[in-house]
């Protein structure tokens, strides 16, 4: 049987109910097997989808992170052309030079709807939250070097994801088709053998 | 999407690779146009944003939200930063139109695929 790259089987498809009724079980029993696949695949699919909003709401959160690192790159980029005292023609690229020695005014979240006056002086560095109870110091461009890898890794997995999600997708409808042909074809057989049956009373 | 009631039109492989194709494909385009919503949506935001800015007094700062906290830009600082989050957005809600109406034109040519072949007995609206 194929399986899909993540190791996820393929739903048989029945050719010839007729031929894989007399090799096999009797319908009944194939309509319970069937069934069992069916909610096999069914948890899968949850389980996928689970896993996709997990990554969904990771993604924004890499991405924030990654837009302040930046915004603070651009900060410092705007030092360094004050200092080394770049053309004119680069320093309207990045922001105004006037700022460089300024501290960025923010205001930050204290709590929900709560928000308190800070001052960030321009800096190299920041601190990264990696989980765990762990916070580690990082300059800016390994900062961003790091934020982008998670973002590709999380972006991949997230792409991973969505495939698996298609091809259970894929394999629950051919579990049902499978279930209305062998159902289907049951009704068809009951309805033949009582049609003989009569004929063979009369 | 349940098969055939009367069974006499046998169902192939390919009939069910094209019936497993169009499942996805609705998933896939439900998906998108969720996607396509929030970014309209998103944009539209940006928009009004753009206005509200064109009034703002320059000499004042703007307390503009990057990742979970305001940061004053000026005026100037601020309207670089729409300006590119909206170019960004705009390159977004362009491949998800393509995308949409790729998914939309495959949707069609197996929507008349799978009719001509089951006519009634196959089922492929929305309920």
């Amino acid at each position: 049987m194929d399986n899909n790259p993540r190791g996820i089987p393929k739903a048989p498809f029945i050719d010839d109910v007729e031929a894989y009724v007399s090799k096999n079980e009797s319908v009944e029993v194939s309509l319970k097997k069937f069934s069992e696949t069916l909610s096999k695949y069914r948890f899968m699919e949850n389980n996928m989808l689970q896993r996709r909003k997990t990554l969904e709401s990771k993604i924004p959160e890499i991405e924030k992170t990654l837009a302040m690192v930046d915004f603070l790159i651009a900060k410092q980029v705007i030092s360094e052309v004050g200092f080394e005292g770049l053309g004119l023609k680069f320093y309207h690229i990045v922001y105004t030079l006037q700022d460089s020695d300024e501290p960025i005014r923010t205001r930050f979240e204290l709590h929900d709807t709560c928000y308190a006056r800070a001052d960030i002086e321009t800096t190299d560095r920041v601190y990264l939250w990696l989980g765990a109870n762990v916070m580690l110091e990082y300059p800016l461009d390994d900062a961003k070097t790091l934020l982008q890898e998670k973002l590709e890794k999380a972006q991949t997995s997230l792409n991973h994801s969505k495939e698996d999600a298609e091809f259970l997708r894929e394999q629950i409808t051919t579990m049902e088709v499978n279930t209305a042909r062998f159902y289907n074809w049951d009704v068809k057989k009951r309805q033949e053998t009582r049609v003989a049956n009569e004929e063979d009373a009369a | 999407m349940e098969a055939t009631p009367d069974a006499e039109i046998q169902v192939t492989w390919e009939d069910q690779q094209n019936i497993n194709a169009f499942s996805r494909l609705n998933a896939k385009l439900e998906d998108l146009q969720v996607q396509y919503e929030d970014k309209k949506l998103e944009i539209e935001y940006l928009d009004d944003l753009a206005m509200e800015l064109e009034l703002a007094d320059e000499d004042e700062p703007i307390s503009y939200k990057i990742g979970d906290i305001f940061i004053d830009l000026s005026l100037e600082e601020a309207q670089d930063r729409l300006q590119s989050e909206k170019d960004r957005l705009d390159y977004a809600i362009d491949a998800l139109k393509n995308d949409m109406d790729e998914v939309e034109t495959k949707l069609a040519g197996l929507k008349k695929t799978l009719y001509g072949k089951f006519k009634t007995a196959i089922n492929l609206e929305k309920d």
